[in-house]
């Protein structure tokens, strides 16, 4: 790379920057902020990043999308221009991206971590061609006619689908030979997927999932502006048929077992469909591409493959990688021609959204060491950086999404989310989610709340509450019970208490994630203190009190500065992923990358579990704050 | 050449705890090394043994362990005698089996006289153990906590659904406290903590780990012990610092091994050998492993461990 350096200036913007010779205009482009379209992400094939080069020397090829008129008045295509000189560079009106940079858009608190320096290429884009309608001289087949504009831009080679041949005389003759291909971006060439009367470019939907064992999480996206126009979530509806994975594993034995999963878990990806459909007011109907990461055992389940073996050693998957597959077909209610891509899973157990997590946030191109951590029903945990990534699972019970607790709920409105006692009055103050009245607790309430009853003398290390004659504690169906709110204080007309065995559910729930990152790091010789970074991800709320989470021994006792919060890591890959192909084949990557430990057949996983069970934990020297903190308040006479 | 013996560096020791009152209160515990290992650190207080002492006559004892007290079976407080006068008894462990619900069901009241009257006849420290029953336990040892108050008893057990109930009673009239737990590490430190937070001294707690007979799964508790000894002894873990009692006598004596008469399988041999052997074997695993306290049964076996205590401790 030659060190030359110049000047590139984008106008009307006004934008200058420093270039190397040969760098690639349109990345250029994006990085200093101007908004060039480029449908197909930049592979010179859509024609949508026309510029003026007013002044200066570009190396690049004429291209099929331009014609001889407009190449000698210096129009160009962005993304095949390489800088060669100082440059002045307008940028048309009809070039430019509906938002600002469509990577701006992208960064909401979340996306702190994200993954850096890639190309925004949905793996989807419309490509809008205009025909030279037939006559009686001139009546070659409508899709002669296509392929002499294809050709046009470049695209020789392409696959079609059958639908899509259906519709193409109807269309072609509707939209007076004006239409919008969507063009699918396969490993091996381009697909055509459908085709629609006039120019549609200006609307291009993706769905993007999440789909957990306790709840599923969508987005629908808009994908020309990268970004995100509704949200949706809804209890997966499997929870009926058991509460993990296990157990949704053997229900499949039953007769027609899996077929009713299967089904179950459609229909709850068409409810937060629809839901999202609605709030953002575009049809279903108008949906290109659906991208799911799930664990292996739910994305087995969505297609009805038979999850018996991910049980049983060596817990073999039927597939790591999926091609692209009809979305359709599954029953999900997105039009015929959607293709649906699942991001690829390490193991049996180590799946598509810890995958999706992984390339959401980046860690496969950090020098750093970090500990990832996604807290769901699964726990999922993967220690290691651009090098190396190893990986392990273990089951906490759905807890932290509400399941299994008396009044527990996802995190959504009305959710409980914090917690504290009021110093005078001692009665609880409630923060829920979106401010509203409380319906119940959801998973970071759920830490909040045992936090504050640990630190507060309520309960004692084990969980149990130190007497029955304490304020608010009173007898229930299930044992002694904390009153949080009592129904006139609801939303739901019902008291909101916290019971011990919901105590003891987010213990065990806790102590099989920390066991699982102890075991793990243990096993590649690391300690706590040699890590950079702890980045957490899950859905258990908007936010996660790291205080809080290292009181009840959820997290380790680092330094406050190292931990992350991500939210929903697997949905975050997921949407990502959506938007460039980059992140797609970073995911194949990944998933290749990281090797998988079987706690199972860990003997020091039981110990550490056991170890964990109890708040922080047994082994007071690994939260040594916490611990004195707590003994100081048993020193202060509680009992 | 010289070989230089390799020694373990011990950072820990175990608390030594004092039992009973007055001038025959004994003392366990203290070692500043592994069991019976002199040769790296001491061991102040050599192991003791607790005979056992039933408050009503035993119904399910094979006959060579009825045989020695056969005469005092009705009256504990008798038996309790005989186990000091004639086999040098230096404690006495009363098994309250008379009040369990699904057996004789005695009253806490009437537990809790039978008691007093053997701590009053014996002057040796005497260790209390109720039947496992957590309601019941709960209700007799708070009443005998309170009726003998000032003895300074052994309570027990004592185990997380219970301990804080048992546990003020213990505090409030001056006894010490046996906690158990079911063979784990983890857990028996978690209750040691909770015992702490709850203000038991100390100087007031023994640890039951909870033991069972050779061909029983003796090994697996060898190895809680084991490990319990080194967390406290090398690792400095507080704790885990106290003196263990193995409640192993009844333990060996309901196996069917010691329970077959040698009618019933002649090659089996002599039952009455059995059973001491079992007894004194299984008693003397559990030294290896770092008791401070053995629950034991038959003069005989008694006999035997107190010669090897003697022999691995001069």
């Amino acid at each position: 790379m030659s060190a030359q350096k110049y000047k590139v200036s984008f106008q009307p913007d006004d934008v200058t920057v420093e270039a190397g010779d040969g760098d690639n205009l349109l990345e250029l482009a994006r990085e200093s902020g101007v908004a060039i379209t480029a449908a197909c992400g930049g592979d010179g094939v859509c024609g949508t990043c026309k510029v003026i080069i007013e002044k200066g020397e570009v190396d690049s090829l004429p291209g099929m999308q331009l014609d001889a008129d407009e190449f000698a008045q210096g129009v160009r295509l962005a993304c095949q221009c390489r800088v060669k000189g100082d440059l002045v560079v307008a940028v048309p009106e009809a070039s430019r991206m509906a938002a600002v940079a469509g990577r701006r858009a992208l960064v909401t608190a979340e996306e702190v971590m994200a993954v850096a320096g890639w190309k925004y290429a949905p793996p989807i884009f419309k490509l809008y061609l205009e025909l030279v309608p037939p006559t009686l001289e001139e009546n070659t087949s409508d899709l002669t006619r296509l392929e002499r504009e294809l050709a046009k831009h470049g695209l020789d080679h392409y696959r079609l689908d059958l639908g899509f041949l259906k519709k193409l005389p109807s269309v072609v003759r509707e939209g007076d030979w004006k239409v919008t291909l969507t063009v699918l971006k396969e490993a091996c060439g381009p697909r055509l997927t459908t085709i629609e009367p006039g120019d549609t470019r200006a609307r291009l939907y993706g769905l993007a999932f999440d789909i957990g064992t306790t709840g599923v999480r969508g987005e629908l996206l808009d994908l020309n502006e990268g970004k995100v126009l509704s949200r949706g979530v809804e209890y997966n509806g499997q929870r009926i048929y058991g509460d993990d994975v296990i157990s949704r594993i053997a229900y499949c034995t039953k007769p027609d077992g899996m077929a009713k999963l299967q089904q179950a878990v459609v229909a709850t990806l068409n409810e937060v469909i629809a839901e999202m459909a609605d709030r953002a007011n575009v049809p279903a109907g108008e949906v290109s591409t659906v991208t799911i990461a799930g664990n292996t055992t739910m994305i087995q389940l969505l297609l009805a493959i038979d999850p018996k073996y991910l049980r049983l050693a060596p817990y073999v998957p039927a597939a790591s990688l999926l091609p692209p597959l009809p979305a359709h077909q599954l029953g999900i209610n997105v039009p015929e021609h959607v293709y649906l891509y699942t991001i690829p899973s390490v193991a049996s157990y180590i799946g598509g959204d810890i995958v999706s997590g992984l390339v959401g946030t980046g860690i496969y191109q950090r020098q750093e060491t970090v500990l990832y951590i996604d807290i769901g029903t699964n726990g999922e945990t993967v220690v290691g950086n651009s090098d190396w990534m190893v990986s392990a699972s273990c089951s906490a019970g759905p807890a932290f999404e509400g399941g299994g607790i008396s009044c527990g709920m996802l995190a959504t409105d009305g959710a409980i989310e914090g917690f504290g006692l009021d110093a005078k009055t001692n009665r609880p103050i409630l923060a829920t989610i979106g401010g509203a009245k409380p319906r119940g607790i959801c998973g970071a309430g759920l830490i909040s709340i045992v936090s504050g009853l640990l630190t507060s003398g309520i309960i004692n290390q084990k969980g149990k509450f130190q007497s029955e004659s304490m304020n608010r504690i009173r007898s229930g169906s299930e044992g002694l019970e904390y009153l949080l709110a009592s129904a006139a204080e609801t939303d739901v007309s019902k008291d909101i208490v916290l019971t011990e065995v919901d105590i003891d559910n987010l213990i065990r729930a806790k102590a099989a994630m920390y066991a699982g990152y102890q075991t793990l790091l243990k096993s590649v010789g690391l300690s706590f203190n040699e890590l950079d970074k702890v980045i957490i991800a899950g859905t258990f709320g908007s936010h996660l009190d790291i205080e809080e989470a290292i009181t009840i021994g959820l997290m380790p006792e680092l330094d406050r500065t190292k931990f992350f919060f991500v939210g929903n890591g697997s949905l975050l890959g997921a949407r990502l992923s959506s938007f460039s192909t980059e992140l797609i084949e970073a995911g194949r990557r990944v998933a290749r990358m990281v090797t998988n430990i079987e706690l199972s057949e860990n003997g020091d996983f039981m110990h550490h579990y056991i170890a964990s069970m109890f708040l922080p934990h047994t082994d007071s020297t690994l939260f040594p704050e916490a611990s004195r903190r707590l003994n100081a308040l048993s020193k202060g006479g509680t009992s | 050449m010289a070989i230089e013996t390799p020694c373990i560096n011990y950072t820990g020791s175990i608390r030594p705890i004092s039992l009973g009152a007055g001038d025959k209160s004994v003392t366990v515990g203290g070692e500043t090394s592994y069991p019976f290992y002199t040769f790296e650190g001491a061991m102040p207080h050599p192991p003791r043994i607790a005979m056992e002492v039933y408050d009503m006559p035993p119904t399910d004892w094979p006959e060579a362990a009825v045989t020695p007290f056969k005469d005092v079976l009705n009256d504990p407080v008798a038996w309790a005698k005989k186990c000091i006068n004639d086999y040098g008894a230096e404690m006495i462990c009363l098994q309250l089996v008379s009040t369990d619900p699904n057996d004789a069901n005695r009253s806490a009241e009437e537990a809790a006289q039978t008691v007093k009257s053997v701590a009053e006849a014996a002057s040796v420290p005497l260790i209390v153990w109720g039947t496992g029953n957590l309601e019941k336990d709960t209700d007799v040892l708070r009443t005998v906590a309170e009726v003998c108050q000032g003895k300074h008893l052994v309570l027990g057990p004592l185990v997380e659904g219970n301990y804080k109930k048992i546990g003020a009673a213990a505090m409030a009239y001056k006894h010490t406290i046996i906690a158990s737990t079911p063979l784990d590490i983890n857990l028996a430190k978690q209750l040691n903590i909770l015992m702490g937070n709850l203000g038991i001294s100390d100087s007031e707690l023994i640890m039951d780990p909870l033991v069972s007979s050779i061909g029983y799964g003796i090994e697996y508790v060898y190895s809680v012990m084991e490990r319990v000894r080194m967390a406290a002894l090398t690792q400095q873990d507080e704790k885990l610092q106290f003196p263990m009692i193995c409640n192993i006598a009844r333990e060996t004596w309901k196996t069917k091994e010691a329970k077959t008469a040698e009618a019933e399988d002649p090659k089996l041999g002599d039952a009455a050998k059995r059973g001491i052997t079992l007894e004194a074997m299984s008693a003397m695993l559990l030294l290896v492993a770092g008791a401070d306290i053995l629950v034991m049964r038959h003069p005989e076996a008694i006999k035997l461990i107190r010669e090897m205590i003697a022999d691995l401790t001069n």
